[in-house]
């Protein structure tokens, strides 16, 4: 697995220093908005993922709230990432804090001296070495209290960025952390949860039921999928087009993408039922390109009925066109159907006791289910339906707890916030049915 | 075999999961006869507390299936690294699936992936590292245990996984993960007593594209001395979190409910004020076992960047 190169259309994560972002990487042109940065991304073409890339300023812009840069990115070694305190040389330090009083006149330097000495120097140590000189407090606070400082002033002048390979781990982190209903609350333990509890891997058919998780939850499966394996994934939704977002993020060869089949819950039941082709509810094709949202905050698709809507294109023109994606895709989505899923992952919006009835009967025995929900109430009700119909064995309701840790020499502690709603997996085994047993 | 892929049917040689309820579960090998403490060939049956089964008559059975036992019934389900996890002849401390979900998640384990896990232990962690990089990556796994080593290489052939896998007799604190695997690992796993003396062998282990890197340990002083050896070596994005699983006791319950509203009135007149029948209200309810897993291990997770010399 070589590191590839960035590449027009490409989905990028920017990150400066613990920030990341995902960003789309579509046209020569593109900016990216850090804050009150603005970066041109023209220089990252063909560079590698991975790559660290130094910020310029080219020009500044009073704004409403303060500047607004504007930098060009130069790529650099990674000999140039210095360690700021060494460049500094930090000395004397203070005993305590007893002697400092933020009164907000500690610092020499007026707010247009800081913005003149940013445009003048390139370099973060620079800007950063003049606040200290100018700091009437800087020696007199402690060692420990030196270094807050230093983060922090580093943190606002720090002027590298990466740009890194977009992978489930990141993407996970990005899009919890901006908005977690964007993935339905799924949290990384729980997600990481369910990727092992419904054992999808490089073998099998496996089924997702999945109402809006801006692609996340289909990318994490196929992700486990795997490029150059026999598996492949039925992703069921209830919108007019699959959200893609991660799954377009991942970069993953075209053979794999093939394997993750897109299909209206609705239509391609019917399909199944019916043997009856209805257009999904808008008639859009489902393929990747046409449902790239550009942006972060695309509106999650809302569950359509499919009696409230008539199918935009008439038989005719089905008739006289080649077949169409989606009707191409709900047929493939049939024959798995036929031939009987591997497991089970939901993660509805909408009560999941419906959904499952139509879609535990497509199951082989001895597969696991994971249902998904922020919602404990909703898996209890399941919970009970699933143990007294005695189709599913092994069953668990199970809820997550997740502490992250500070850990330096004497000052180890769990950190001060932690998430406090983790979802519910409802998990199991499906069982085969009475008669078949006597086979 | 039966770990390899999805299967419906039970093939002979298979292990079988034989589920008997939620805390009673057994990997039983799916053969027609095995050898008794004297060497002689017996017929293979498996003693339940709902009597015996006769494991020869599950062979050719579905998968899913409720077999018969003498006093009762089970179920067989087809074995994944879940169920393994709980059935497992324990010959160490082993990982659960919440760490191991994380784990995987956290290295980014994919299909094609090279891991390095040390130490080998129960082969736990090991089975759901080979679900997660099988049919094209390869886990190189090493414990300084030499039976634990060969329990280890003949579970893995047993099951099926011998291609993907190669086990390790090796020191690993001592003497590295062997000079070929230099610079060839996406990953490093290590669940040791002394992790950061093992630090400066992962870090030659890794890629020089980079790679993930994870410690599990029981106690904080483990995961401190690892970070303090991560960082001088160039290692970033360290983070050390906990992840503890709860079960939710689903129960339906059926309480009284009292009326204390006809003590306002005076005792009815009319001799005949009976009692009213106690009105009962059903709630589905959920609530913690009384004991619960309280801590598992500290998780460190870090960062090998791209492009760190190894000299
Ligand atoms: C707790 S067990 C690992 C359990 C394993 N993670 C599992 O889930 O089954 C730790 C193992 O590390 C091995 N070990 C300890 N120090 C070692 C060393 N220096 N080199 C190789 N293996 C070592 C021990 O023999 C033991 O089997």
């Amino acid at each position: 697995m070589a590191t590839p190169n960035i590449q027009l259309g490409d989905y990028i994560i920017i990150q400066r220093q613990k920030y990341t972002k995902l960003q789309k990487f579509g046209n020569i042109d593109a900016t990216a908005q850090l804050g009150k940065e603005q970066l041109e991304l023209n220089a990252l073409l063909d560079q590698p993922y991975g790559s660290t890339f130094k910020m310029c300023v080219k020009e500044s812009k009073a704004g409403k709230r303060g500047a607004q840069r504007q930098h060009t990115l130069k790529l650099c070694s990674e000999t140039e990432l210095r360690d700021i305190r060494a460049v500094l040389g930090i000395s004397s330090s203070g005993e305590d804090n007893r002697d400092i009083c933020d009164n907000g006149e500690a610092q020499a330097l007026k707010s247009e001296d800081i913005e003149q000495l940013r445009e003048e120097c390139n370099e973060s140590s620079k800007i950063i070495e003049k606040l200290v000189e100018n700091s009437k407090t800087f020696h007199t606070r402690t060692e420990y209290s030196q270094e807050k400082y230093l983060k922090k002033k580093e943190k606002k002048y720090f002027e590298f960025v990466q740009i890194r390979l977009p992978s489930i781990r990141l993407m996970a982190d990005i899009f919890y952390r901006q908005d977690a209903e964007k993935v339905m609350g799924i949290r990384v333990d729980t997600l990481s949860q369910i990727i092992s509890y419904s054992g999808v891997c490089g073998f099998g058919n496996y089924l997702l039921y999945e109402s809006g998780t801006n692609g996340l939850l289909p990318a994490a499966m196929l992700n486990s999928i795997g490029a150059a394996t026999e598996a492949t994934l039925v992703h069921m939704h209830p919108g007019n087009v699959p959200q893609k977002q991660a799954l377009l993020a991942l970069k993953l060869p075209l053979e794999q993408q093939q394997r993750c089949i897109s299909v209206n819950l609705y239509s391609v039941l019917r399909e199944f039922y019916q043997g009856e082709a209805l257009p999904p509810i808008a008639g859009e094709s489902s393929s990747l390109e046409d449902a790239v949202p550009e942006s972060l905050a695309t509106e999650p698709n809302s569950p359509t009925e499919p009696t409230s809507k008539k199918p935009k294109l008439d038989e005719s023109e089905c008739t006289n066109r080649s077949p169409l994606r989606w009707q191409l895709e709900n047929k493939r989505a049939c024959a798995l159907m036929h031939a009987k899923f591997d497991c089970l992952v939901m993660a509805a919006k909408e009560h999941p006791s419906s959904i499952l009835q139509a879609l535990l009967p497509l199951l082989n025995s001895s597969r696991p289910i994971v249902i998904f929900s922020t919602c404990k109430e909703l898996l209890l009700e399941t919970y009970m339906e699933l143990k007294t119909s005695g189709k599913v064995t092994n069953l668990h309701l199970t809820s997550n707890w997740m502490r992250m840790y500070q850990i330096l020499p004497n000052r180890t502690h769990p950190e001060v916030n932690m998430s406090g709603n983790s979802g519910y997996l409802l998990t199991g085994y499906t069982l085969s049915s009475a008669e078949k047993t006597q086979e | 075999m039966s770990f390899l892929k999805p299967q419906t049917h039970i093939e002979k040689g298979d292990i079988v999961i034989l589920y008997l309820s939620v805390n009673s579960m057994h990997a039983i090998e799916a053969v027609p006869t095995i050898l008794n403490k004297k060497g002689e060939t017996i017929p293979h049956i498996f003693q339940t507390p709902y009597g015996s089964l006769k494991v020869e008559s599950i062979i050719g059975v579905k998968y899913g299936s409720r077999v018969e036992l003498s006093k009762g019934w089970a179920h067989v389900l087809q074995p994944n690294p879940e169920l393994w996890t709980q059935t497992l002849p324990h010959r160490t401390q082993i990982i659960y699936t919440p760490d191991i979900s994380m784990i995987l998640h956290q290295l980014e384990v994919r299909p094609g992936a090279v891991v390095v896990e040390s130490g080998t232990g129960s082969g736990s962690l090991s089975h759901f590292f080979l679900r997660a990089l099988k049919p094209t990556g390869h886990l190189h796994t090493f414990d300084f245990h030499d039976l634990r080593a060969t329990q280890a290489r003949d579970e893995f052939r047993k099951h099926g996984l011998e291609s993907f896998v190669t086990v390790y007799h090796r020191d690993v604190c001592n003497l590295g993960f062997t000079s070929e695997l230099d610079g060839r690992a996406d990953a490093v796993f290590l669940d040791l007593p002394a992790p950061d003396l093992a630090v400066p062998h992962a870090f030659k282990a890794l890629k020089l594209s980079g790679g993930r890197f994870c410690s599990f340990s029981p106690c904080i002083e483990q995961s401190q001395r690892c970070i303090n050896a991560l960082s001088k070596l160039g290692f970033n994005e360290i983070c050390s979190m906990e992840v503890l699983q709860q079960e939710n006791v689903v129960k339906t319950r059926t309480v009284p409910v009292i009326d204390l509203e006809f003590l306002k009135q005076p005792k009815s007149s009319s001799s005949e004020a009976t009692k009213t029948p106690k009105e009962l209200k059903k709630y589905l309810t959920s609530s913690n076992p009384q004991v619960l897993p309280g801590h598992t291990g500290f998780l460190t997770f870090a960062t090998l960047p791209p492009n760190i010399a190894k000299t």
